[in-house]
């Protein structure tokens, strides 16, 4: 059974008409990465909300249809200064937060805490302050709080924004070794060029609906080329006005030039 | 310091939902960083209900005493002598919950009368702690007026609850109009979240 | 010092001004302040500067207002209040308050309350700062009517307030994922040590600060 599934997901916010999400269908098995696409609003953040089992719990609204989830979830949501917990002045003790409120033992929350400090590279923190941090710092020291919890199901919310170039590409490793350990992945993003990398199968999100759902290569397609959600390369082959189909990354265009 | 050693689990049993959680340090920040634009615009206001008046129109009284609490420690931390005054965030909490649950923020021709009557209220509850607590001599502003009452021939009391009139009313207003302004113009899916805005502005 | 007790130096400073209150004026208000500006000189000298600083401006008011005796009483009660929480400030580290909280069963939520509401205030300060400034290069100046200058207050805390409202959404959602739950259980990963002399000590300040009430009220 698939650690997550939504079936048939229909959700309203609280005192609002129309639903954030429509009809939302979409499983994923353990060690996949999923990558949900779309424009601002189309219901990503809420497609992960609900799967993190925070709405329609904590968000308020009514949702129709079935969430199944098998195991433990972690979200990190896209503003790191507002996941601070507000009770530690370290980054060791940020980090082991989460793990403390769970109530584990003491050893234990230390072994979780040096490793995930260690996978996002970051253990030369540990004794600053979280208020000191810059952006980017603040969110890897967010994604490593909840990787310490251990969650079967990781769900990430444009976790690459505050990070440089390297940071990024660092963290899309990062994501393909978790998912390689088994857990399962979903990540809304917006850096579309890192997506044929790291994801397995690609949703394309549309007002609420999910509008196309299939590999990578759904990015060089004319549909999402033209709704401006295709990699840099696809978009560009198109825009010179080169035939179809077009080339997902750098390397395939290479092919296809010689 | 009593309560602390018998009852060691003061709020354990009774669960606080976690909205709540995040609300309360959130409005007593607010209450304390307004001082930043009340000299801006230098004006003899203080603002530093601000945060308990909202946490109650949003939540009720028992969060808006939280908050009151939480307020008053926080600036003893800073002035020691602010302490006593607790006493009055925790009647400005249980008046707004009333003021609240009347529906009395629905507009600003209702929400200053209101916030005028706290004023009232809390001068008179503010001056016998002064006097007695302080011989009526908490800030510059208020020790002048005070003089003046006295230079007048106005008993000590008397000047003290003078004094301190003068700066609560005009501050009590202030704070319930925006209060009220705020609550208008919080998006219907945010207030909807929390159980007491919609009746504060009238909305439900 | 430093290395107490949180409860501890919590007591000692709640202790000092409430005996001050209690025990007859002038000499117990006295004795008091001595003791408070003792533990803030041994905290470091430059403190004992604060509360005298503190305290200057209502000496003053009170001299102008009340006759000597009343004033002395008062003076020396204010300030005694002030020195010990200037020391409390300097001796009392916020996460060893936390952790003691934690350990001693104290349910999470005072324990969150007390910790977020010390590193939330820095920061909206910080906000209003940033808001001020910006509207400052926009022409907001402290002149001008009354009702303009309303405006401009209005201006100022609109913008902090509701981002403030905001962000108390996802810190809900932030929270409920990384498990704070009220009254749940939540293990310590520091506990200051808390040795049997400073637990009776904390009893016996406890019950000299009862039988001064008594005795004052008898």
């Amino acid at each position: 059974m698939n650690p997550l599934a939504l079936e048939g997901v229909e959700f309203h916010y609280p005192a609002t008409e129309t639903p954030a999400l429509r009809d939302v269908s979409l499983a994923v098995a353990a060690g996949e990465i999923v990558a949900l696409v779309g424009r601002v609003g189309a219901g990503a953040s809420t497609l992960l909300l609900v799967a993190a089992d925070l709405a329609p719990r904590i968000t308020g609204g009514r949702l129709t249809g079935a969430v199944r989830r098998r195991a433990r979830s972690g979200i990190v949501l896209p503003t790191p200064w507002t996941q601070l917990s507000g009770m530690a002045f370290t980054v060791w003790d940020e980090v082991a937060f989460g793990p403390a409120n769970l109530g584990w033992p003491g050893r234990e929350i230390a072994r979780h805490v040096e490793r995930a400090l260690e996978r996002l590279e970051i253990a030369a923190l540990a004794e600053r302050d979280p208020a000191t941090l810059s952006g980017g710092e603040v969110q890897r020291v967010i994604l490593a709080g909840i990787l310490a919890m251990d969650p079967d199901v990781v769900l990430l919310d444009e976790p690459s924004t505050e990070l440089d170039p390297a940071g990024a590409r660092a963290l899309w490793r990062l994501v393909r070794v978790l998912a390689g350990e088994g857990k399962a992945i979903v990540v809304a993003t917006s850096d579309l060029d890192a997506v044929p990398d790291v994801a397995d199968r690609v949703a394309w999100l549309e007002q609420g609906a999910v509008r196309a759902l299939g590999t990578p290569d759904l990015l060089a397609e004319e549909a999402t080329c033209a709704a401006g959600l295709g990699t840099t390369v696809a978009r560009v082959w198109r825009a010179a006005g080169l035939d179809a189909p077009y080339p997902l990354t750098v390397a395939d265009a290479v092919q296809r030039w010689r | 310091m009593f309560y602390i050693y018998l009852w060691p689990d003061p709020l354990g049993s009774w669960p606080v939902p976690v909205r709540l959680l995040a609300l309360i340090p959130v409005a007593v920040a607010i209450s304390l960083a307004l001082s930043a634009a009340v000299e801006a615009v230098a004006l003899p206001l203080f603002l530093d209900t601000t945060g308990t008046i909202l946490a109650t129109a949003l939540a009720g009284p028992a969060v808006g005493v939280s908050v009151g609490v939480l307020t008053s420690a926080v600036n003893t931390l800073r002035n020691p002598t602010f302490w006593p005054f607790v006493v009055i965030q925790i009647i400005v909490a249980l008046y707004a919950g009333l003021a609240a649950r009347a529906g009395l923020f629905r507009s600003l021709r209702t929400a200053v009368p209101a916030g005028l009557g706290l004023g009232v209220i809390a001068s008179v509850t503010s001056t016998p702690i002064s006097y007695f607590v302080f011989g009526c001599t908490t800030t510059g502003g208020i020790a002048l007026t005070t003089a003046l009452g006295r230079a007048l021939g106005l008993s000590p009391l008397g000047a003290c609850f003078f004094g301190s009139f003068v700066s609560d009313f005009g501050d009590k207003a202030v704070t319930f109009a925006l209060v009220a302004s705020v609550l208008h113009a919080l998006p219907r899916r945010t207030a909807a979240r929390f159980p007491l805005a919609l009746r504060a502005i009238g909305a439900a | 010092m430093r290395t107490r007790h949180p409860f501890t130096l919590l007591t000692l400073a709640a202790a000092l001004p409430t005996l001050a209150w209690l025990l007859p004026a002038p000499a117990g208000a006295l004795g008091t302040a001595a003791v408070a500006f003792g533990l803030a000189a041994a905290a470091g000298v430059r403190r004992v500067l604060i509360p005298v600083v503190t305290a200057a401006p209502f000496w003053l008011f009170l001299f102008v207002l009340h006759d000597l005796p009343t004033t002395l009483a008062i003076g020396l009660r204010i300030t005694t209040m002030v020195a010990s929480f200037v020391w409390l400030a300097a001796v009392l580290a916020p996460d060893r308050l936390v952790e003691a909280m934690v350990v001693r069963g104290w349910s999470v939520t005072v324990a969150y309350l007390f910790a977020a509401t010390l590193s939330a205030v820095p920061l909206f300060r910080a906000r209003a700062r940033r808001i001020v400034e910006a509207q400052r290069c926009r022409g907001l100046s402290p002149r001008g009517s009354v009702a303009n200058r309303l405006r401009a207050l209005r201006a100022l805390a609109m913008p902090l307030l509701l981002s403030a409202l905001h962000e108390v959404d996802e810190r809900a959602l932030a929270l409920e994922t990384r498990g704070l739950r009220s009254g749940a259980r939540r293990t310590p990963l520091a506990p200051p040590p808390d040795p049997a002399l400073e637990r009776a000590a904390r009893w016996v300040v406890l019950l000299v600060c009862i039988a001064a009430l008594v005795a004052r009220l008898v």
